[in-house]
Order: C-alpha cells, then sequence, then structure tokens
C-alpha cells in the first residue's frame, strides 16, 4: 500500500492530483459496462472528450450474467463486432424445461438459420467481452481510468456537474455525467433520483464456470462446430420460487447458475449457492455436468421490476443507463442489449444536447423520448405486469409442473386402462389439483400478461 | 415477515469456502461492509438473514459472543446484503476501493 493509498503496481494514470494532466472532459460515464461502455464509444465516436470511470482492475473484472448477447443489438453499436469480438458459441438452439422433483417436461427450437453470420446470439463472458469492449472504446478516443470508484457526484446549484472519485484530489467536472452504475445504484440514489431497487423486484443469480473439453460438450448437448444452446429451466429446478436455472455451453466450459426472485429467497430463508447445487444435482443436469471441475463462483443481482421500480432518468447533468435504470426484459432474460441500447440512446442525446449548449434535466430528456420510441419501452411496458403477476401466483412453479408431469405421465404410461379411461383420469387428476375456475382464470391472466 | 420461524438459528446447509477458492480476490485492508445497530441481529432478528441470503457466506453468527462476523475479504459485491438481504436494513454496503475487491476471470 502506498501513502496515497493506491495499489502497488497500480497502472492508473490520475497519479497525484487528478486535476492536473488530464484533460477536461465534456462527459463522464461511471461505469464500464455494456451500458457505459456503449455511450462512451458512441459519444467519443462523434469527436467528444469522454473519460470511463472504472472500480475494477479492467472493464468486466466485476460484472457477470449468464450469459448470452444477442448481435443485432450489439452490431447498432459495435458494427460488426462479431468478427473480432471474444466470443464463445453461437446459440442455434434454445431448450426450456419445466422441471419437477422425477420428471422433466422439454421444449426446444433449433434452426440452421441461428448459425449464419451474423447469428442471432452468441454466448460469452462478460470479464473478457467488457474488456474488449473497453478497447473498442478506447481506441475510438474515450479516455479509460480504471481502479477507481466514483464515491459521490459532484452536485452545485441543483445540477449535477462531476464525480468525486476516491483518489487523492479526485474530482472530475463535466458537462455531463452518465451514470452506468449497474444493479447498485448509489449515485443514482445520491442524485436523488430514485430510492434504490426494491427486494420484492430483484433477482439474486449464482453462477459457476464449468470446464469439460470441446468435444464433450458437443456430444453432450448435440452441437457441432461452434454451435451452442441456451437452457432454460423452471419449477423444481429453484425449489418452486419464482425463478429459473439457466446453462449456458461455452467453447471448453459450462455456464450454469440459479436466479430467483430475492424476497422470496429471503423469506423462505433458501440460500442461493443450495439452490445451485440442488439444481445441479437433478439428474437431467448431472449428467449434462459430471466429470466436469469448476472453475469459477459468480453472484449478481438482476433489477427485474422493469417500470416499477425505474428512476427518473434525466437529471440536470445527468443520465442513468442500462442496470442502474432497470432495463432488463426478465421474461425474455434480455438485459445487456437493452444496456447497449440505451447507453447509444443517451449517447445520441449527449450529442444531440452539446451542438444546443444545453445538459438541462429538460433538454436531455430527450433520452426519455428515444427510449420511448424504442423497443426498450415498448417491450417493458408490455410485461410490466409480469413481476407482480408472478408475485401472485407462487403455484405456477410448483403446482402446475407436478400437474403437467402427472398428467403426461399417465398419458404416456401403457396398462390396461383404455385411452377415454384414461383421458377421464387425468381430467379428474387435473381437477382435484386445480379447480376448473381458477385454471381458467390462471390461463386468462397468463395470456393477459404476456400476450 | 409474520411466517417466519422465531426458533434457534439454523446455519446454512452448505459451506462455500471451495466455491470462493475458485474466485480471484485483492482484498482490501479495510472492511466496505457494516453492521449497523447488533443490537438487532442479536435481539431482533432470530433468523439471522444475512448468514442464509449472502451467496459468499460473508456473514457469520457467532453464538458464543452473539455478533455477526463479517469476511469481507470473500464478498462478491453483489449487493444482496444491501437490498433485502437483511430484511432489517441494518447493514451498510460500500464497494471496495477501486481496484480492490473481487476479480472476474469469466463474470
Amino acid at each position: 500500500m502506498t501513502a496515497s493509498g493506491q495499489k502497488p503496481g497500480s497502472t492508473a494514470y490520475m497519479a497525484g492530483a487528478a486535476g492536473s494532466g488530464l484533460p477536461r472532459f465534456e462527459a463522464i460515464v461511471v461505469g464500464g459496462g455494456p451500458s457505459g461502455l456503449a455511450a462512451a464509444y458512441t459519444m467519443a465516436d462523434a469527436g467528444m472528450r469522454v473519460a470511463v470511470i472504472e472500480r475494477g482492475d479492467w472493464s468486466g473484472s466485476k460484472n457477470m450474467m449468464g450469459g448470452m448477447i444477442f448481435t443485432y443489438p450489439t452490431a447498432t453499436v459495435i458494427p460488426d463486432f462479431w468478427k473480432e469480438a471474444p466470443l464463445e458459441r453461437h446459440i442455434t438452439r434454445r431448450d426450456f424445461w419445466i422441471c419437477t422433483k422425477d420428471a422433466t417436461i422439454r421444449g426446444s427450437y433449433e434452426t440452421e438459420d441461428f448459425g449464419v453470420e451474423p447469428c442471432n446470439a452468441y454466448s460469452v463472458f462478460r470479464s473478457r467481452f467488457d474488456k474488449w469492449l473497453a478497447g473498442q472504446a478506447k481506441a475510438k478516443g474515450a479516455y479509460l481510468i480504471t481502479e477507481t470508484l466514483v464515491e459521490d457526484l459532484i452536485q452545485e446549484n441543483g445540477r449535477v456537474t462531476g464525480v468525486r472519485t476516491g483518489r487523492p484530489d479526485g474530482d472530475l467536472r463535466a458537462d455531463v455525467v452518465i451514470l452506468a452504475e449497474g444493479v447498485n445504484t448509489f449515485l443514482t440514489e445520491k442524485a436523488g433520483l430514485g430510492p434504490g431497487m426494491k427486494s420484492e423486484y430483484l433477482a439474486l443469480g449464482v453462477k459457476e464456470i464449468l470446464s469439460l473439453p470441446k468435444e464433450k460438450i458437443e456430444d453432450r448437448f448435440n452441437l457441432e462446430g461452434d454451435q451452442g444452446v441456451a437452457i432454460e429451466a423452471a419449477g423444481e429446478t429453484t425449489a418452486g420460487l419464482p425463478g429459473t436455472g439457466f446453462i449456458y455451453t461455452n467453447r471448453s466450459t459450462i455456464s450454469i447458475g440459479v436466479g430467483v426472485m430475492l424476497k422470496d429467497m429471503v423469506d423462505r430463508v433458501t440460500e442461493p449457492y443450495f439452490l445451485l447445487e440442488r439444481f445441479k444435482e437433478q439428474p437431467q443436469v448431472r449428467r449434462l455436468i459430471s466429470g466436469t471441475s469448476p472453475l469459477e463462483y459468480s453472484a449478481h443481482l438482476i433489477p427485474e421490476g422493469g417500470l416499477h421500480n425505474m428512476p427518473r432518468l434525466c437529471a440536470n447533468g445527468a443520465l442513468v443507463v442500462g442496470d442502474a435504470a432497470g432495463m432488463v426484459n426478465a421474461v425474455h432474460t434480455e438485459g445487456a442489449n437493452l444496456a447497449l441500447l440505451s447507453g447509444k440512446m443517451a449517447a445520441d442525446t449527449v450529442i444531440r444536447c452539446r451542438g444546443l449548449g444545453d445538459y438541462s434535466a429538460r433538454a436531455l430528456s430527450h433520452y426519455c423520448d428515444l427510449l420511448d420510441q424504442s423497443l426498450i419501452m415498448r417491450d417493458l411496458k408490455k410485461y410490466q405486469d409480469v413481476a407482480p403477476f408472478l408475485a401472485r401466483h407462487p403455484q405456477l412453479f410448483r403446482l402446475y409442473p407436478e400437474v403437467m408431469s402427472t398428467a403426461l405421465k399417465e398419458l404416456l404410461t401403457v396398462d390396461m386402462l383404455s385411452k377415454s379411461d384414461k383421458h377421464r383420469l387425468i381430467a379428474k387428476l387435473v381437477h382435484s389439483e386445480i379447480p376448473v375456475r381458477r385454471l381458467a382464470r390462471d390461463i386468462y391472466d397468463i395470456w393477459r400478461t404476456l400476450a | 415477515m409474520n411466517d417466519r420461524k422465531n426458533d434457534a438459528w439454523p446455519p446454512p446447509a452448505f459451506d462455500v469456502t471451495g466455491k470462493l477458492g475458485l474466485v480471484k480476490f485483492n482484498p482490501d485492508g479495510s472492511s466496505h461492509l457494516r453492521i449497523i445497530d447488533p443490537e438487532v441481529c442479536r435481539k431482533v432478528c432470530h433468523q439471522k438473514f444475512c448468514t442464509h441470503s449472502c451467496p459468499a457466506q460473508v456473514y457469520r453468527w457467532e453464538p458464543d459472543e452473539a455478533l455477526i462476523t463479517i469476511s469481507f475479504e470473500g464478498c462478491l459485491e453483489c449487493g444482496t446484503c444491501r437490498s433485502g438481504g437483511c430484511p432489517y436494513a441494518n447493514i451498510e454496503m460500500r464497494y471496495p476501493r477501486g481496484g480492490f475487491g473481487v476479480q472476474y476471470r469469466f463474470g
């Protein structure tokens, strides 16, 4: 530890006084994740003097997701990214499992089209992808300041005028600050833009990276070459808690994890890693991962409240993007793409405001207009009732899988009952568990919430 | 929170030490996590919720000393403890200083 409180060998270049040797920035981006880097890349590309402040040793070193990225939205920020970016496998198959204690119902969609470049989606590691993305922003002229925590915003006369970092003399000023700080919204709260993410709208994801030779992955998951699969599993997977399990194939590793609603998990006094271990022990999962060795364990929160838990996104001199802005579509497991798009829209807004010479909340609210017109707000509006719906219908994750499994088991068991008798028996079984009126109401609710 | 049992503290069912051994950390010299009022842990919180909700088992209840210990060195910085992982909002979480804390190689 040096006298200045920096790590020995720190490469940070805010040595000494932050003001000295640094250009005056027009824009400061807090957080070097997908949303912040998309914003920085776009602004730097337009010739703006931009700094990205990242608390990790490199962009991505604090980041975690499932996960896969979707090509089309990513390419709207970084054209042709797939030719160079560190990608694992292109996802040609999406599997959906509904699990009970002793059975699995599977749905699967696979198409050759998802294997044609540019492919629809790729599995990635956030830590490697974001590092690459930061390099792209840097190549456009953005200034990367790593190993630096922004501890507070500088606010003067009702506007954000800069950031206070943890470094000695670490104040940095700019015309506008983009808050891309992620799900833990310390600064957004300090700016008075919202109360922070609430536990009933947060999911906790825990994940492991398991190593397995490439050939074994291809054999076990029925893949060839760089093809990949994304599996989502609901039901007993999460011990009946609202949430899902997931498996993504990477080149020579498997990403496996569970995501559960935080409040339900806390109320049930269940441990997240216990749910992960439980998922790994289910027979259909055990067979896929047997003989693997774990390489990394990680945890991250996901803001799934959408419009219910979104802070105000514009202040005088500041905009909020990505996870900090609650931009996650939980139903379609989309977050990084919304983060990238929101970062780009914030940047486009800032570029416009720079032309006007006006960074007031009113001028910056152009960002909200862009969001409203985009698929982001339209999707978030469409699915805004899902989280409250799931909270009202806990039976979806345990009772319904059980009933479906019982019905299918009866139907597929060949014994001495006639098919008519079997159908009657199944109807009776279903009705004994779920009264007709409730079934009808649930189906109607599901349709109304999702359709 | 009415349905929560007020019986003796049940320890977590699984030890994550092995999992944390896979993760690269660069721990700072002092903790970025703090119990705001230890009396709440002692007298109000019978379940010791943080010892279950934290994915890194940073928080452990020491029955003999009647307090929660904090192994901040193994914190994954997810934010669970500040966002409902402690239903009594009795944990203050900050991020570690720049360059310190968890370092994901995959993420």
